[in-house]
């Protein structure tokens, strides 16, 4: 997955990556472990955003939605239900699934930004549902203290969870990207009328991309259950959106691990400056803006590039 | 193969195309011409679906396809290429005719082969056929001008098509691409035996080898018939050609 | 019986004035926001920032002022100024850069400058709630249908709507700068084309639209605690207005605040803990009837 990335010592860098994330916990403290398995977990979900957004050209932007609610789901799977915990880690990514198809079923037959603006609005309807719905969300509370299974309720168990399940979701993704589905998805960004006169049905194309890519943010939705054991109303505000567009655009749109490392720094980043001001927004939007005017590949597109040249 | 009957079609007000009537029959190579802004891309637009007609029909191989989505009638065996260059920018030449390619084999609901292993050879046939097989791993985004009109028409023939649009095929190309790009479109026709509705502005391109030509004049058609017949058509020459008053070429 | 006399009752008639002088505001603010998305076609999400400093700024003019009537009105018409100020200023440094590029940028370039905006607010102003006010003429209530109380400054706001209204309509339909922008919307070639420098034309367009999200915040400011992030919840609103109203149609707007004022003030009469969601779910229905908008949209 790597290789297609960084060329031929791709895989070198690939298997040195993993096996340094493996082994990770035996010399990073707690807290460190936890970030990783943030970064991790934003990282899955930037890169579903990625899929449907620089992959399929469609704007997605209310992706936080189906990471809430993958969130939610098994947040309220596991806390109302006597059911398995692990039932939820699924029922979550698939209420996610669900919604993404029925909210894309609304929005598909708009163009490219009314598609967007319809979104968010739906998007903030769930958002007030959960905002409001105290009985069953808490409201803006949230839920603390989920209680998880034994054998991932420790924050280093909770990290290699992560690690899994994000390096198997990636790896699907990936296979997706690369496969014959994939390549007629970019074609859709690339050209949608084009796509059509070649005989490609573009909505029921974009509407799977959707599927996917809601399913996978419920993955990353609930891997946060894992990993904080809470679920807040914030997790599918509208700016939380934003934000996530902000790791993918930061590490690059149409680099596979670019949104991996924009997560990356931005978590790095916001754990760093936060020690010593509580203006982290206004840096976000100082790098956001620099991104915008000098870089809008991406750091991982802008090497790409340079490497291009040099070659 | 192709009829067209009274198609009609109107933007706010604006009759873009007013009553077209065409017949296209098996293996012809038919032309359109006409001033800009006659309607030519409006009626291809029309026949192939990326446009909903107000009223008249379109029949494709005796079936109405009027209205139908593109992708429909692309199935049917009907592709075209477009006037202002409409590849997939971000990938490469092969990508390109593969995705039309797979599409075509109603692959593109496949998850998880990856796209690699997939229709190579027919894919590279098509290629090597148009004459871009040197540039199989070129990012289509950077080809020239004239490469990339011509993989506009590879992409088309990956559909497999039997009836092939082409919307002024050679426009912008530099003389010898155009020269490349007739023999191509000559090609397609005696090779493959496919059927070929073009419009060009190239008036040497149009006589050179279409067997019939039609004349579009604001909308409408003025006359449909043999290059000889278009010729020295007065009305064409008053219309179209600036009404000099003896035969062309 | 009783059921339909509960809908004519003082408290659901009041209501309706509630809601509808949350109309006149997120007309005001949404008004501006479609002229942007119609003529420049950015989804300006730092529009809801220009409303909170507008109101935070229609504070420090009224305190500065001894926060008397000299200051409120001087407040109305200083915000809104230095309000479009700013913007003419982001316009001309930064935004006139960017137009060609994708709506994807734009909309994360105008979350950037709302990020930036958010906390410069929280550098200036500080983090606790500021209350501007209201005038002594507008200060009480008046008394409706069978003795309710009804603020004054409310009806203030009820006589601005159509006054600002008023003003777009002139603006729009009878200057030579409004129709040049409507014909920019819907080509801009051709306006270009002509030898109208549209860059200037987008330029005012932009600080006019900014203008009002200002004048929203300023008249707002009485009536709500101003703070911090009451921009996140507006510019979400603004949106929605601008959607079901049809992207670009300042008399969608209209229609759109006036559906999202009612249903909000009334949504709260019959279920207070769902409130929230009623003009939400307005959208969705207005949105399933009509996919692009209740009026025709300027795309």
């Amino acid at each position: 997955m790597v290789q297609s990335i960084l060329g031929g010592k791709g895989r070198v860098w690939g298997y040195g990556g993993i096996i340094v994330l493996i082994l990770l916990p035996l010399f990073l403290p707690r807290f460190y472990i936890y970030l990783t398995s943030l970064i991790l977990l934003y990282g899955l979900f930037a890169t579903s955003l990625n899929f449907a957004l620089g992959y399929g050209g469609i704007y997605q932007f209310h992706h936080a939605v189906f990471y809430g609610v993958g969130a939610y789901g098994a947040a309220l799977v596991i806390t109302k239900t006597g059911l398995s915990p692990w039932l939820g880690f699924i029922v979550g990514p698939l209420a996610s699934a669900l919604l993404s198809f029925v909210m894309g079923l609304i929005c598909i037959r708009l163009s490219k930004l009314y598609f967007g603006m319809l979104q968010i609005s739906l998007g903030s309807l769930v958002w007030a549902v959960i905002y409001r719905w105290y009985g069953l969300t808490g409201g803006d509370d949230g839920i603390h203290g989920i209680p998880m299974p034994d054998i991932i309720a420790t924050p280093n168990s909770a990290y290699y969870f992560t690690l899994i399940v994000t390096a198997a979701s990636l790896f699907v993704i990936h296979r997706m990207i690369k496969s014959p589905f994939g390549s007629a998805l970019q074609g859709v960004r690339d050209n949608a009328v084009r796509s059509e006169m070649i005989g490609v049905n573009v909505k029921r194309h974009q509407l799977a991309a959707l599927v996917i890519a809601g399913f996978f943010a419920g993955v990353s939705g609930a891997l946060f259950v894992v990993v904080d054991t809470t679920v807040f109303p914030d997790m599918l505000f509208w700016t939380f959106s934003m934000e996530v567009m902000i790791m993918c655009l930061l590490g690059g749109w149409f680099t596979f691990m670019g949104p991996m490392l924009g997560a990356a720094l931005i978590v790095l980043l916001r754990t760093f400056i936060s020690t010593f001001t509580v203006y982290w927004a206004l840096f976000l939007g100082l790098i956001l803006m620099f991104v915008i005017f000098f870089l809008p590949d991406g750091v991982l597109g802008f090497f790409q590039k340079k490497m291009k040249q040099k070659n | 193969m192709l009829q067209v009957k009274a198609l009609t079609k109107t933007f706010g007000g604006f009759k873009a195309v007013k009553d077209v009537d065409l017949n296209v029959k098996k293996g012809e190579i038919v032309a359109v011409i006409g001033p800009n802004g006659a309607g030519k891309t409006t009626l291809f637009n029309l026949i192939t679906g990326i446009l909903k007609p107000d009223s008249g029909q379109v029949f494709f191989r005796d079936q109405d396809i009027t209205g139908l989505p593109p992708y429909v009638i692309c199935k049917k065996g009907m592709t075209r290429s477009f006037q202002i260059v409409n590849v997939f920018q971000r990938l490469s030449v092969f990508e390109n005719v593969q995705i039309s390619v797979m599409s075509r084999e109603g692959k593109t609901w496949n998850l998880f082969t990856p796209s690699k292993k997939l229709l190579i050879e027919d894919t590279d046939r098509i290629l090597d056929s148009v004459g871009l097989l040197g540039k199989r791993e070129n990012i289509s985004g950077a080809l020239s001008h004239g490469d990339r009109k011509v993989l506009e028409i590879a992409m088309a023939l990956g559909g497999n098509p039997e009836f092939l649009i082409l919307d002024e095929p050679t426009a912008g190309m530099a003389p010898e691409e155009t020269e490349r790009c007739i023999e191509l479109i000559k090609q397609l026709s005696d090779k493959m035996g496919l059927t070929i509705l073009f419009c060009e502005h190239d008036m040497e391109l149009v006589f050179s080898i279409s067997e019939r030509i039609m004349v579009m004049v604001r909308g409408s058609t003025i006359i449909q018939g043999s290059c000889e017949e278009v010729r020295c058509n007065e009305a064409v020459q008053d219309a179209y050609l600036g009404g000099s008053d003896v035969c062309l070429m | 019986m009783d059921f339909i006399y509960s809908f004519i009752s003082p408290g659901f008639l009041s209501q309706i004035l509630v809601g509808l002088s949350r109309t006149v505001i997120l007309f005001i603010v949404a008004s501006g926001l479609s002229l942007i998305l119609g003529v420049l076609r950015i989804p300006n999400v730092f529009h809801g920032s220009l409303y909170m400093i507008g109101a935070f700024m229609s504070y420090t003019i009224s305190v500065a002022f001894g926060g008397g009537d000299t200051g409120f009105w001087l407040a109305l018409i200083g915000a809104p100024i230095g309000v479009a100020l700013i913007s003419l200023v982001i316009e001309r440094g930064l935004f006139q850069y960017l137009y060609e590029r994708e709506h994807l940028m734009l909309i994360l370039f105008t979350f950037a400058i709302s990020l930036v905006f958010g906390d410069l607010v929280k550098l200036v102003w500080g983090a606790e709630y500021k209350s501007v006010p209201v005038p002594q003429v507008f200060q009480g209530f008046v008394s409706l249908f069978g003795g309710l109380p009804f603020p004054k400054y409310n009806t203030f706001l009820l006589f601005m709507g159509p006054v600002v209204a008023f003003a777009l309509w002139l603006l729009v339909t009878k200057t030579k700068m409004g129709k040049i922008s409507q014909a920019a919307a819907v080509d801009r070639e051709m306006v270009g084309a002509v030898g109208i420098n549209v860059s200037w034309v987008f330029a005012t367009v932009f600080v006019i639209g900014c203008l009002l999200a200002g004048l929203g915040g300023a008249l707002v400011a009485p009536t709500v605690s101003v703070t911090l992030g009451m921009d996140h919840s507006l510019i979400m609103e603004g949106f929605l207005i601008v959607i079901i109203g049809g992207l670009g149609n300042i008399w969608g707007a209209l229609l759109g605040a006036l559906i999202f004022g009612l249903t909000q003030s009334l949504g709260i009469l019959i279920w207070p803990q769902f409130g929230i969601v009623f003009p939400y779910c307005a959208v969705i229905v207005v949105l399933l009837i009509r996919p692009t908008g209740l009026l025709k949209s300027t795309w």
